[in-house]
């Protein structure tokens, strides 16, 4: 397990490893819906998740899919530069 | 099939024919057996204590009467509004399969069903609105709710069992509880006396599918099956611990405060408290090996 920074993508990266310790590690392009690593009963804890590490408040109304699919989507839509 | 399976079992043909006659006995209409009040007393006990989601933990002692009492009232509103979302999600499952060949045994029963499931997430989606002027939402995404395998049937039909014993187990509290206001007892005793037969239906159906997929199912897709239901009995769970409901009621870090809950000690006896019944079911069906929710 990987030391995880405050406000990166490393806590949601780290999250999905504790879940799934033998798929680590996790490919920064890999797309974790289709893999199974993220599913419908693990989602809403996956949007708390992010919603922490970045800081970002996610509207549940507005939530684009797309955005989630793989650490580098889920890092351009919430972890702003 | 499930229907070749009912029609050959006599004692769930007896029970499919009482509780529709029952349903019919029962009938009545929602749209006039309410009596709406304009507002409810913001400062009162929204929910039984004991069925917030603080009850016993260490943060309560940092919140006062005032503020318990705030989240009582958004934790209800949360509490009925995940009801329309899973009356919503179980209304399409059945929809589904009505008078379809696999399930046409119990299609009778099921016009009951989605008639008063229909009539439920009506009445609670307008105390929602009413009362907290909103229905919450949840996120949704990931893959298919129920993985599509031969266990499809048994899945979907445990899961609206284990979701409909856990909003019984608060209702039929919330019924009796002689503290919270009438209109507030009256929502959760008529759900419960309703859902006393959705409930009778989903576990004699439950038990018929399970006996028949264990017959051709190896032992890992036994324990699949387990974990699936396992995992959707904590998520259930954990959905009545909304961050939004902590934002609303004013709690500064929701998401810290949702975790501390979780994390908390008293977690492990809520959970198994609030299901009781629904595990004590599935040991006794051979669909759990244990209670225990928590496995690796």
């Amino acid at each position: 397990m990987t030391s995880t920074a405050p406000g990166t993508i490393d806590a949601v990266r780290d999250w999905i490893v504790g879940k799934h310790p033998e798929r680590s590690p996790v490919d920064q392009h890999i797309d974790l819906i289709e893999n199974r690593l993220i599913d419908s009963l693990s989602f809403v804890e996956f949007v708390f998740v992010i919603e922490k590490a970045s800081g970002t408040s996610i509207d549940v109304d507005t939530v684009d899919i797309d955005d989630f699919r793989t650490l580098s989507a889920i890092e351009k839509a919430f972890f702003p530069a | 099939m499930v229907s070749d399976l009912i029609e050959a079992n006599e004692r769930f043909r007896g029970i499919l024919d009482r509780l529709s006659t029952k349903s019919i006995e029962d009938y009545y209409n929602p749209y006039r057996v309410f009596e709406w009040p304009e507002t409810l007393p913001e400062n009162m006990w929204w929910m039984s204590p004991d069925l917030t989601s603080t009850h016993g933990s260490e943060v309560v002692r940092d919140l006062g009467e005032e503020q318990l009492h705030r989240l009582s009232k958004y934790e209800s509103v949360n509490f009925y509004s995940l009801n329309v979302h899973g009356i919503r999600e179980l209304l399409i499952e059945v929809t589904r399969r009505i008078h379809t060949t696999d399930f046409e045994a119990p299609s009778e029963f099921f016009h009951h069903f989605i008639g008063e499931e229909n009539e439920h997430m009506w009445f609670f989606a307008e105390f929602c609105s009413r009362y907290g002027h909103k229905i919450y939402k949840q996120p949704r995404g990931g893959n298919a709710s129920v993985p599509a395998s031969e266990a499809e049937s048994l899945l979907v039909f445990a899961r609206i069992l284990i979701f409909e014993e856990l909003v019984d187990y608060y209702n039929a509290k919330m019924a009796q509880d002689t503290g919270l206001h009438d209109t507030i007892r009256q929502v959760n005793r008529i759900h419960h006396q309703d859902e006393s037969r959705h409930i009778a239906f989903g576990r004699e159906l439950v038990a018929i599918l399970f006996d028949d997929f264990r017959v051709g199912a190896s032992e890992e897709e036994l324990r699949n099956v387990e974990r699936y239901l396992k995992r959707y009995v904590s998520y259930s769970f954990e959905s009545l611990f909304n961050p939004q409901v902590y934002r609303d009621a004013g709690i500064e870090d929701p998401l810290e405060f949702r975790s501390t809950l979780l994390n908390s000690p008293t977690r492990h006896e809520f959970e198994q408290r609030v299901f009781r019944k629904p595990l004590s079911y599935l040991v006794k069906t051979g669909i759990f090996r244990d209670k225990n929710l928590h496995v690796a």
